[in-house]
């Protein structure tokens, strides 16, 4: 990673096209201003993690996925609070068929 | 009204029903309306069906189910597009609706996005992801789930990788 000691006002430049400007600095906290083309989307890095991870959650979301998702929630709490029987432990009937008959 | 899904079959909805997200969510930006569905069976989850795509929906969890003290930070913009008041966060069950967009990858233990959660104003239904960039909250917060049961169930686990 490059490092670059900047004051406000000062500028990097990056490639003939893009200018990030050091805007306001306070405690902790920086204001950047940035010059792009149109054709570059300039993002927070969080919008970037969340929508990958948007992508990432549309491509499996499914009834079935869900329901094994509330199976395992419902597991691991019952399993938080009595540790007695197995057979409480073990999923259910109903899902199980339904995923296999679905998939 | 009615919209034919893939996974749920046709479902009917009020118009009053439809959340209304003005700028869709990332990765989907031109995605603006979904309805909210629920399965008695696998309460709390929460599925956010898109009324424009039929194959697309998200799972999402209350984030309260996931974190009890869960504390929102929405920024002035995403309160000026949910018509909400820019001077207090708002109350999560009286005043807005918070879900997590849940993600379950093959072989991947599942996580919600804390960070970006949907927030719907209940008063006129207009929603955003919002994400909260200073709360500390993570987009891969991992879910309390037992492991999979592969040796008691073994279809469960097998089922959706084979072809039939």
């Amino acid at each position: 990673m490059l490092i670059v000691r900047r004051r406000v006002g000062q500028a990097i430049v990056i490639g003939e096209q893009v200018e990030i400007h050091v805007l306001e600095i306070q405690a902790g906290r920086v204001k950047l201003g940035v010059v792009a083309p149109k054709e570059i989307p300039v993002v927070r890095a969080e919008v970037k993690l969340t929508r990958q991870q948007n992508l990432e959650a549309a491509g499996g979301a499914t009834p079935q996925k869900a329901a094994e998702l509330a199976q395992r929630l419902r597991s691991r709490a019952a399993g938080a609070q009595t540790r007695s029987a197995g057979q409480q432990e073990s999923p259910e009937q109903g899902p199980c068929s339904e995923i296999s008959g679905n998939a | 009204m009615q919209f034919q899904t893939r996974h749920f079959g046709t479902i009917e909805y009020d118009s009053d029903s439809v959340f209304e997200f003005p700028a869709g969510l990332p990765g989907f930006e031109d995605e603006r309306e979904f309805v909210a569905l629920e399965q008695p069976h696998i309460r709390p989850i929460v599925f956010l069906q898109s009324l424009r795509r039929a194959e697309l929906c998200f799972i999402t969890l209350p984030v309260q189910s996931i974190e009890p003290a869960y504390r929102l930070s929405l920024s002035a913009e995403d309160l000026r597009l949910l018509e909400l008041p820019e001077e207090r966060q708002p109350e999560i069950g009286s005043q807005v609706l918070c879900l997590a967009i849940v993600a379950v990858a093959e072989g991947q233990p599942p996580t919600a996005n804390l960070l970006a959660p949907v927030v719907v104003n209940l008063a006129n239904r207009r929603a955003v992801q919002a994400i909260m960039s200073d709360s500390g909250y993570s987009h891969r917060h991992p879910l309390p789930v037992a492991p999979r049961e592969e040796h008691a169930c073994s279809s469960c686990a097998e089922g959706s990788a084979r072809p039939l």
